[in-house]
């Protein structure tokens, strides 16, 4: 069934998914620097971790909070 | 001149420390280059997902190399607009709320040091991601659909910057009006959903509106000539971010943030 997916040249996908993950250890380092966060801290955690792409950046923009 | 310059040395640091350098760029990065990929892969993607009848046949047209920059460029004016705003929500009201701006203006600085400062850090945040992005949008372009030429895509930085330039004037022009960041938000995106609205509906009158500048830039690629559209527009948008960036000094200077 996933014959199609097979031919796909990585080189093209691999930056997409570098990004994802620079992102997403970005959003990891900082959220273990981070004492509080707006919202319950484990629960970042699995957004970052699970949500691809979407997860850190909605951690950037709303999880931390400047003190 | 020296005062300004520390202002923006410190909105340069907060920037960098709160990582702003590092996801701006990449989403935008992203955003930019999603379409050309994805549209490039199109059919296998529904060859191996699509569930099609058996001896189903799609014949997609490959776009053009200036379709697929015009791809990444309507992605920015959607989702990159949105990020645009959102990383430059909450500048001034967050220091109003945390104190900071106290602490800051308590001192002989003056108000449009402030905010022009704050501006132009985000202008240069803005701007790098839009070359990041654009260039990552040139790269595949070229990988997969086709040559276009380098001196364009600097055209079309040259003159999409000015689009990001005024969304980030709309942007701190709010934080000086309201207090609440979700307001902000708010009322930054229907201003810019309602020009964009104009701009389709009432198209022969505002041909010259800000956010025509996508549509002119297309022409521009496709021609190969700057139309005098395309400049009107330029200029248009250069003065309606002046005139914003003026309007939100004078209102921080005045104090009447709404709470």
């Amino acid at each position: 069934m996933f014959e199609g997916l097979e031919q796909i040249n990585w080189g093209i996908i691999a930056p997409l998914i570098v990004i994802q993950l620079i992102l997403m250890v970005i959003a990891l380092v900082d959220w273990s620097k981070r004492e509080v966060t707006n919202g319950p801290k484990w629960l970042w955690l699995l957004i970052i971790i699970f949500v691809t792409t979407l997860g850190p950046i909605f951690y950037f923009i709303f999880g931390r909070r400047d003190d | 001149m020296r005062q300004w310059y520390t202002i923006f040395q410190k909105e340069m640091l907060e920037n960098w420390r709160n990582f702003k350098w590092v996801w701006v760029p990449l989403v935008i990065l992203l955003l930019s280059i999603m379409d050309p990929i994805t549209t490039y892969y199109m059919p296998e993607i529904l060859d191996a997902v699509g569930n099609l009848p058996e001896g189903a046949v799609f014949k997609m047209p490959t776009p053009s190399p200036v379709e697929s920059i015009m791809m990444s460029l309507s992605q920015l004016n959607t989702l990159g607009v949105l990020v645009i705003i959102l990383m430059s929500m909450q500048t001034i009201t967050g220091e109003i709320k945390s104190g900071v701006s106290e602490i800051i203006l308590v001192k002989p600085v003056s108000y449009s040091n402030y905010v022009t400062a704050k501006w132009a850090s985000f202008i240069l945040i803005s701007l790098a991601s839009l070359f990041v992005g654009l260039i990552g949008s040139w790269y595949y372009t070229n990988l997969l659909f086709g040559d276009l030429n380098f001196i364009d895509l600097l055209k079309v930085f040259a003159f999409y910057s000015l689009w990001f330039m005024f969304i980030i004037s709309l942007s701190i022009f709010f934080n000086t009006i309201v207090k609440s960041q979700g307001i902000i938000l708010f009322l930054t995106i229907v201003v810019v959903m309602a020009l964009n609205l104009l701009t389709s509906v009432l198209g022969k009158y505002f041909n010259w509106s800000p956010s025509q500048l996508s549509q002119h830039i297309e022409d521009m690629l496709l021609t190969n000539h700057i139309s005098t559209d395309l400049i009107m527009s330029a200029i248009i948008t250069i003065a309606a971010s002046l005139l914003l960036l003026i309007g939100s000094i004078t209102f921080f200077q005045s104090k009447k943030i709404v709470e």
